[in-house]
Formats: structure tokens, C-alpha cells, sequence
């Protein structure tokens, strides 16, 4: 919880703060085409918060105290073509959520469900510094268990994600953005909003 | 302004239309006739001579043309609640009824369930004196000349009873060759909104209801080693409460899941020993087919079949548990028992594969045709042949009619126990 406080301040930090000033410094990174024949790989590296927007049906019969504002982290790599649609993959982690538990002789326990999403995505900028993203493919899900004795147990959701992103240049190739996602795990009914921080950087171009 | 309206409102009504309300409870039973403090309990003689097949004279629109009558029972602790079952093949449905005598009639409250949908409702039915009641109340036995008519209305939910029901007796079920009705996973699916989970002690204590002589129950291991009832491979909202706990039930301890997991009408998932206990003590079904669907071995669940199979004996209860051998796997370690040889067994592999673990039953799928010298053979060994899943009313009918099983797995045990109680 105190991670979380310190992710959420940092976060605002940097938002709020940094980006704008550094936006006013330099101005030539775009997500539009840059001419005809010109090809890119992007890297969109980003963290920041999720919550939790489905019912986590913990359990009613115990006494159970829930966290739905989990820190997540998501990285893709997009093919920027000479034309508006690209197309990538993206993968990540992220907790869904968490709850702590107690039984009705005391015992403690605690359960996490956490996630790497590995997806297929199409974006489009809408104008130089405004994307959007949509995505589909699997979610690797854990649930991670401490009661009473620790317990690691995985399944395959099918899954998708959207998202739409706000990316400020820092230089030629690189910016710093602001995402805003929503990541869910169809087959599981886990859905999560999601708030990031990103730095895109364009690696390659031909 | 109003594109911006005609926006919201589709908007409105595309959640709305997604959110389908799905589910079937049982209604709420109270009658004040039938709770009236003259109203008594019947006496076994007195259900018996109730029992039959009938003709529905009204209310064929919901119910069809026909209805055979059957009471089951369940035990708790010293009290003993009886039950009188319709099956009726029209859209599988049911009528399950209590039945009390009011000074020269006999009452009949309960609920009708449709299990093609999510319909049901409350039955309030009479049978008066001079419909039947003054001689099936007189001690005598019940002849040809005898007429026996049910009256009385069903309802839709909790609503009064308003639609006309109308059955006739015109013949004793048939009970000429022994059949057994074999419910699915305890009971039935989760999915068919059944008052109860499957495989949940609770469904098993239910299934008698619904025509189940017998039941199929799935057995899986914990991690340590606790066998407990459950059907599919992972935990999953088909059939449990969400709670964030994902994978092989395997993966969790049994301590872990009684805690946690809870089934899709909040049940706990049962142990097999809480399994077989309410099977052998709470019902009159007389069936247990323990479908193994773990690897390893099948030991812990050979002891405790053989513990229950004594237990029975013991009670005169005639109880029959066979282990089942699904796979080719679970054959191996099934060979590994020291007494496979004489372990009651239910076979679904070859008839050189139920020769050679000395299997007493036989159950291929019922996709392979109605074999009818296969089974003949089978019945030349001194061995049967149970079918499994058929839940097509027609596909039941026609395996009744013209195979010659001698049981029959089924998520609709009621279509079951309509076609063979009605058989002529």
C-alpha cells in the first residue's frame, strides 16, 4: 500500500511537472507517417496504475480486505509504417488485484491474481501526438496464494485490451507519454483501468 | 441535442440488453391449506397407490401428453421428507411435489421446472374423494376399476397458481426390467440452474427427485492427496464463485479450497467421503459411479469404496460404488490394485479392456450406436452395459426402446425416468 502511495506521487510528479517542460524543450518526435517509403520500430515502455474494474468476488463468507489499485507495467513494439495503422505486440505485468483474509479460527491468509498479457495490437495516430491502440490475444494468469501453506497456480485466458495515448517529443526519436488502458481477460471476467506513464522511443528506422 | 440523446439512450441499451437475467429459483411453496394443521402426512401404503402413468387431460400446452409418477425420499438425520415426481417429456420438464391427506383429500404442493429454459413455477393439486381419494385412502387395493384423477393449477414464479392441470391414471409405471438412471455430475450441470451445484452433496441429496437412481460424481485429487468432487480441469466461474483462485484444482491444498472456493450456489466443494455419506445416507439411490479424472494412484479411492460398500452391507441399503476407468491411464493404475480382480468397476474402454480389469460394468458412448450383440455378450458374461451422456429426448427414447442397456447416464435423468417408467 505505501508502494502504491509512492508510485501514485511519483506518477503525478512527472506528469504534472516534468512533462510539460520538457515537451517545450524540443518538439520533433511524431506518431504521424514521417513520408512515403519511410518504415519504424517503436518501443513503448510504460508503467503506472491500474484499478481493478470488474467484481473481484472475494469471499463473502470470510473476512477479507480487498486492493483494486495495483502498479502495472506494459512494453510494446509497434511497426510504424508510411501509412496511419500500424501493427506490433505488446506483453507487460500486472496485478489485477489482491485481498488479505481471515479465516474463522484467525488465520491469515493472502491471494493475488496477477497477469502478463501477450497481445497483437493495430494503432493509428489521430494526429501527431494522439494514438490509439486495440489488441488481442492471451493473458498469462497467476494466481499467487499464502494461506496456509504458498500456492502458484497458472491458466490461459483468451483477452483483449484498448487504450488511447498523449505522447509529448523529447527528441527526434524519442517521447514521453501519457497512456490511458483498459486491459481485461475475457475468458477470467478480469478487467482493469489502467493509468501509465511511457516512454516511446523510435529504435529503428529504414 | 438530440444526436447527442440518441446516443446515450443506444449506449443505455446496448448494457441492458447484455446483462440477460438467467436463472430458475425454486419458488416459494407456501399453501395455507396444504400447512394447515389438519393437513397430515401419508403413509407409505397410501403414496404407493399414487404412483403411476397418467394421462394429462389439461395443461398439455406445458406439460404434454403424459406423466409418470414416482415418490423418492431423502433422510436428514431422523426425519424422513417424501417426494412425488412428474416426469414429462414435453421440453424436459418436471413436477416435484410434497403430499399431505386433508380429512378425504389428498393435497399436492410443490414446483414445475422447464429445464430447456428458465420457466417454473408453483403446482397446487388435489386429488378429492370422488376423484380416487376415498380409495386410495380406504386400505384396499387399487384396481382397473379404480379412477384416480389429479386436479388442481400450476403458476408461473412465485404467482398464484392460475393455469388448469388436469392428470388421469391409466396404468402402473413400469418396473419391469431393472434400469438405472444414472444423473450426471450428482445430479445434473450447474449450467441447467438446478437448485443446487454439481457434485455437491446438496445436488446428490436432490437427485432422486429428478428420477436419478443412481449417480456419476467426478473425482480429483488435492495437492495433498484429499479426494473431492469436481468436473472440469481448472477452477472457473462455470462452476465456482469468482475469487481470484485460477488452475488445476490440483494446485491447491484440500484445506485451501474448503476455505476459499466456494461452488455456484455458494456450496463447499465436498469431499468423496461427504459425497458418498450423503448418497448412502440421506437417499434411496442405490448407484454410485466414481468417474476417475486423476492420474496416479487410485488406492485412497479403492479403500474408501470398499469402507462404503461395507457400511451398506451393514445397513441392508444394497448401495453399488464402481470405480471408473476412463482412459487408458487410469486402466494402468486401476491394474495396479492388488484386488482389481474383485473391485466393483465401471469400464468405458473396449470389451477386451473390460475382460481383462474384470470390470462388471460396461459403459461405451452412446455415439457408438446401440451395439445390441456387444451388450448381448456382455449380458452372456453376467457383466451389464450402462450408456453415457444421452440428454436428446428422442436419442433417450430411442435407447429405451430399442437398446438393450441396462442403464443410462443422463443430464436429464428426468426424460430418463419419463421414458422407462412409461414404457408399456
Amino acid at each position: 500500500m505505501r508502494n502504491n502511495k509512492f508510485i501514485s506521487r511519483f506518477f503525478l510528479y512527472c506528469v504534472l511537472i516534468q512533462l510539460p517542460a520538457v515537451a517545450k524543450s524540443q518538439e520533433e518526435f511524431t506518431s504521424m507517417p514521417t513520408g512515403r517509403g519511410q518504415y519504424a520500430l517503436v518501443s513503448y515502455v510504460g508503467g503506472g496504475l491500474g484499478m481493478y474494474a470488474a467484481d473481484a468476488g472475494t469471499p463473502q463468507h470470510l473476512q477479507t480486505k480487498l486492493d483494486k489499485i495495483k502498479a502495472n507495467f506494459s512494453m510494446r513494439i509497434m511497426w510504424h509504417p508510411d501509412h496511419l495503422l500500424r501493427f506490433g505486440l505488446e506483453t507487460g505485468y500486472m496485478t489485477f488485484y489482491s485481498y488479505t483474509l481471515t479465516d474463522s479460527a484467525g488465520q491469515r491468509g493472502k491471494a493475488a491474481l496477477r497477469a502478463v498479457p501477450m497481445l497483437v495490437e493495430w494503432s493509428m495516430a489521430l494526429t501527431r501526438r494522439f494514438n490509439i491502440f486495440a489488441g488481442s490475444g492471451i493473458y498469462l494468469l497467476t494466481t499467487d496464494l499464502n494461506y496456509i501453506t504458498k500456492t502458484k497456480s497458472h491458466k490461459v485466458s483468451v483477452g483483449w485490451m484498448a487504450a488511447a495515448s498523449y505522447i509529448l517529443p523529447v527528441s527526434k526519436n524519442m517521447g514521453l507519454g501519457m497512456e490511458l488502458k483498459y486491459m481485461d481477460a475475457a475468458e477470467t471476467s478480469d478487467g482493469s483501468i489502467a493509468f501509465q506513464l511511457q516512454w516511446v522511443w523510435k529504435f529503428t528506422k529504414w | 441535442m438530440n444526436q447527442k440523446m440518441f446516443i446515450i439512450i443506444s449506449a443505455v441499451l446496448f448494457f441492458v440488453a447484455c446483462k440477460k437475467d438467467y436463472q430458475a429459483p425454486v419458488p416459494d411453496l407456501e399453501w395455507d391449506l396444504f400447512n394447515s394443521s389438519a393437513a397430515s402426512k401419508l403413509s407409505d401404503s397410501i403414496r404407493q397407490k399414487i404412483e403411476g402413468v397418467y394421462n394429462i387431460e389439461e395443461g398439455q400446452a406445458g406439460f404434454g401428453v403424459a406423466s409418470a409418477l414416482k415418490w423418492s425420499y431423502t433422510i436428514t438425520g431422523t426425519d424422513t421428507s417424501y417426494f412425488l415426481s412428474f416426469f414429462c417429456a414435453q421440453d424436459v420438464s418436471y413436477i416435484i411435489c410434497e403430499g399431505k391427506r386433508l380429512d378425504s383429500s389428498i393435497l399436492l404442493n410443490g414446483y414445475w421446472r422447464k429445464m430447456i429454459n428458465t420457466e417454473t413455477g408453483k403446482v397446487q393439486l388435489t386429488i378429492s374423494a370422488e376423484n380416487g381419494a376415498a380409495a386410495i385412502l380406504s386400505g384396499r387395493a387399487i384396481t382397473s376399476l379404480d379412477t384416480i384423477k389429479i386436479t388442481g393449477f400450476y403458476g408461473f414464479g412465485n404467482g398464484v397458481p392460475g393455469f388448469p392441470l388436469q392428470l388421469r391414471h391409466v396404468r402402473p409405471i413400469n418396473k419391469a426390467k431393472p434400469f438405472e438412471i444414472i444423473a450426471h455430475r450428482g445430479g445434473g450441470r450447474s449450467s441447467d440452474l438446478l437448485p443446487a451445484s454439481e457434485n455437491s452433496a446438496e445436488l446428490i441429496r436432490l437427485a432422486s427427485k429428478f428420477g436419478a437412481t443412481g449417480i456419476e460424481i467426478d473425482v480429483r485429487l488435492t495437492s495433498d492427496g484429499v479426494p473431492v468432487l469436481f468436473h472440469d480441469a481448472t477452477l472457473n466461474e462455470r462452476v465456482i464463485q469468482k475469487n481470484g483462485l485460477l488452475g488445476p484444482i490440483e494446485n491447491y491444498t484440500y484445506a485451501q479450497l474448503n476455505t476459499l472456493v466456494r461452488l455456484t450456489n455458494g456450496e463447499r466443494i465436498p469431499t468423496l467421503r461427504e459425497a458418498l455419506n450423503a448418497a448412502l445416507f440421506n437417499t434411496p439411490l442405490h448407484y454410485v459411479w466414481l468417474d476417475t479424472k486423476f492420474k496416479g494412484s487410485i488406492q485412497q479411492v479403492r479403500d474408501m469404496q470398499k469402507e462404503f460398500l461395507q457400511k451398506s452391507d451393514a445397513m441392508g441399503r444394497g448401495l453399488n460404488i464402481s470405480i471408473g476407468i476412463p482412459d487408458e491411464g487410469v486402466r494402468d493404475n486401476f491394474l495396479l490394485l492388488k484386488d482389481y480382480a474383485i473391485t466393483p468397476a465401471v469400464c468405458e474402454l473396449s470389451l477386451q479392456d473390460v475382460a481383462v480389469t474384470h470390470a462388471g460394468i460396461w459403459a461405451p458412448r452412446w455415439t457408438l450406436g446401440l451395439q445390441n450383440d456387444e451388450v448381448n455378450d456382455i449380458h452372456a458374461q453376467g457383466k451389464k452395459a450402462f450408456v453415457w451422456t444421452l440428454d436428446t429426448p428422442e436419442n433417450i427414447e430411442q435407447y429405451i426402446s430399442k437398446g438393450n442397456f441396462d442403464g443410462m447416464l443422463s443430464n436429464y435423468p428426468s426424460v430418463v425416468a419419463y421414458y422407462y417408467y412409461a414404457q408399456q
